[in-house]
């Protein structure tokens, strides 16, 4: 069964005044353990989409439907409870707590799902050594580097032991050691523990790590690829 | 809970500066409005427990048409017994009865008006603090023969020293005029200028037989125990006898009555006056800390986090830098107002100008628990009401908006 499944997905920014088409008709849909780069110019509409399958936005028509249940048309209250269960975020500019340590930050979300307090400290300690921030779990954002706050973010959105994982831009704002150090770890999660990761990028980087690339044109699917290498991969 | 109270604290302290400069406001604007709000209270209190200790007393007694017409004959009728009454009734500290005549007052200089006040010296001293206003002389008490004591102020005009001699003319009871001298014994000076100019006091029983000839009284004063009820015991004594008015000082002084209804007023609006200074400072304080977190905010309820939790996160950190403020300005205006109270704000440089007002120099501040309780809740209400707009906004922050991408 597919993890998420959009159908008809369209949205219409303005539709009373100068319309504008951000998607047009998008039907995909995206399996456990894949490793998915969305590309394609800016204002093709790949932010778009992954806000939808996000539950931050909501389509004009169509629907989203993450691992069996249909999002679209849940109150916001709702959404933002199915957010925290479901769906892990690493957003391009980090978006750490920033009075919180990397520890704090990969606990909190655990804390909003109230969970045990033991295992919550034990998971956020393996989460980050995971990433190789074993040492630095008492840093606070502003004395961490670019690199190493985005890794907290990955062991943040993975701490809430979400259905996939989308992430906007990853790599967006680190130099390429970093970049590919990220991409490594994300890379190792979702081979080892077949965690989805699903990419926005312009980053040649990602695409060429990534197994399935979706390029998107002017609000609809141009093209879906699944990568020779992916296919040896899995 | 904890979780959303400790990123509230830590959120206060990400800009020490900002933080401690709304902290101070609060606590110095606190700390100026209760301790003003003191002061007033206790230049009003002092005002009210002046007027009542050194003259007024908490209940008198007079003829019913007394203090309209101020006839010489209006005097009260069967004193005796009521004397006997007042001696017997527990609630009763002490009393004094008082002769009076409005009349002139000649020195070789010049002649003024002066209210006449005969008074029993030792039921006096029992019953007000008036003695403590002697400047000069003997509180009547004198070897001379009638004795006579005058406002600093009067004595100033007509120039006159102690052991000078004045005459007064008044009417008597049967309508003549009377013109008696009376040697100078003493000065006093009270807090009213006003009063020390226009009033004299006399011996009751050398003022009685020039009056008439016979024992009478125009006034009796009644001080009460602390916790007797002024009201009660009025209504007590107009209820046990005929041809008597006893009225309560508020009664006798309206402008007394309203000076303690404006002290409560007045407490309400300085802490009003404040709290809405210091709202517009919370205010504009937590809306600056939340437009500065917009995508921070945004990005929490993106990840998870329930917009009933931000609105808290929101509420807790307002209420934290408010409320510490407000219980640290509170804390340092109680430990003024405890000091002052003791030693006194000294106003002497407006002495005079204050004095012509009646009103003493020294003001002892005092603030009562329920007038400290009344502010607390005056300022958490307001820190409540200004913490709520920039919670509400906080709650109403669109996640994709704010976090601009996924």
């Amino acid at each position: 069964m597919s993890i998420v499944k959009t159908e008809n997905l369209s949205k219409v920014y303005n539709p009373d005044t100068v319309p504008v088409h951000a998607l047009k008709d998008v039907t995909l849909s995206f399996e456990q353990g894949e490793f998915t780069s969305v590309v394609g110019p800016s204002g093709s509409g790949k932010t778009t989409l992954l806000n939808m399958i996000g539950g931050l936005d909501k389509p004009t028509s169509g629907s989203v439907e993450i691992d069996g249940f249909v999002i679209t048309g849940l109150k916001d209250s709702k959404l933002i409870d199915f957010r925290l269960n479901n769906i892990g975020f690493v957003f391009q500019h980090y978006n750490l707590i920033p009075v919180f340590t990397a520890f704090e930050n990969v606990s909190f979300i655990m804390l909003l799902q109230k969970r045990d307090k033991k295992e919550l400290k034990q998971r956020a300690e393996e989460l980050l050594k995971a990433v190789g921030l074993g040492d630095r779990m008492d840093a606070i954002p502003s004395k961490m580097s670019g690199g190493q706050q985005q890794r907290v973010a990955v062991a943040r959105a993975l701490a809430s032991e979400p259905k996939f994982i989308l992430a906007d831009e990853p790599t967006a704002n680190l130099d390429s050691e970093a970049a590919m150090n990220l991409l490594d770890i994300m890379e190792v999660m979702n081979r080892d523990k077949n965690i989805t990761f699903i990419f926005s990028t312009h980053d040649q980087r990602v695409i060429d790590r990534a197994r399935r690339v979706i390029t998107m044109v002017d609000g609809a699917i141009y093209s879906d690829e699944v990568k020779e290498v992916a296919l040896v991969n899995n | 809970m904890k979780t959303i109270l400790i990123i509230a604290w830590r959120n206060i302290w990400r800009h020490p500066a900002r933080s401690g400069v709304l902290l101070a406001a609060v606590i110095a604007g606190l700390w100026a409005g209760v301790v003003t709000v003191g002061t007033m209270n206790g230049l009003l209190q002092q005002r009210v427990d002046y007027v009542i200790d050194s003259e007024l007393a908490h209940v008198q007694i007079h003829h019913p048409e007394f203090l309209a017409e101020r006839r010489p004959g209006d005097y009260i009728p069967g004193h005796q017994q009521i004397f006997d009454w007042l001696g017997n009734d527990d609630r009763v500290k002490a009393f004094s009865p008082r002769t009076m005549a409005d009349g002139m007052i000649q020195s070789p200089l010049k002649t003024s008006g002066v209210r006449i006040r005969g008074i029993d010296v030792p039921m006096e001293t029992q019953t007000t603090t008036f003695h403590n206003h002697l400047t000069e002389g003997d509180y009547l008490n004198a070897g001379t023969r009638n004795p006579i004591l005058l406002g600093k102020a009067l004595a100033d005009d007509h120039k006159m020293e102690i052991g000078d001699r004045v005459v007064l003319f008044f009417e008597d009871t049967s309508g003549e005029l009377t013109s008696v001298a009376f040697n100078i014994a003493g000065f006093f000076n009270s807090a009213s200028t006003d009063y020390d100019q226009r009033n004299v006091l006399v011996r009751s029983s050398d003022l009685m037989p020039l009056l008439a000839g016979y024992t009478h009284y125009h006034e009796i004063a009644i001080s009460l125990h602390g916790d007797a009820n002024p009201a009660q015991v009025a209504a007590d004594l107009n209820a046990a006898f005929q041809g008597i008015e006893a009225e309560t000082w508020r009664e006798l002084s309206p402008e007394l009555n309203t000076l303690v209804e404006l002290g409560g007023v007045m407490l309400y609006i300085v802490t009003i006056v404040i709290m809405l200074a210091l709202a517009f400072g919370i205010l504009n304080t937590m809306l600056m800390a939340l437009f500065e977190r917009m995508r921070e905010i945004g990005m929490l309820m993106s990840i998870g986090m329930s917009r009933s939790r931000v609105f808290m996160m929101i509420l807790i950190e307002s209420i934290i830098l408010t409320l510490g403020g407000a219980l640290a300005g509170m804390l340092l205006a109680w430990g003024s107002i405890y000091h002052l109270s003791g030693s006194g704000v000294n106003f002497g440089m407006f002495a005079d100008g204050i004095a012509e007002l009646g009103w003493d120099h020294m003001i002892y501040p005092v603030l009562s628990m329920p007038e400290y309780i009344t502010i607390l809740g005056l300022v958490v209400f307001v820190t409540m009401i200004s913490s709520l707009y920039p919670a509400i906004k906080a709650i109403r922050i669109n996640p994709l908006e704010a976090a601009k991408q996924v």
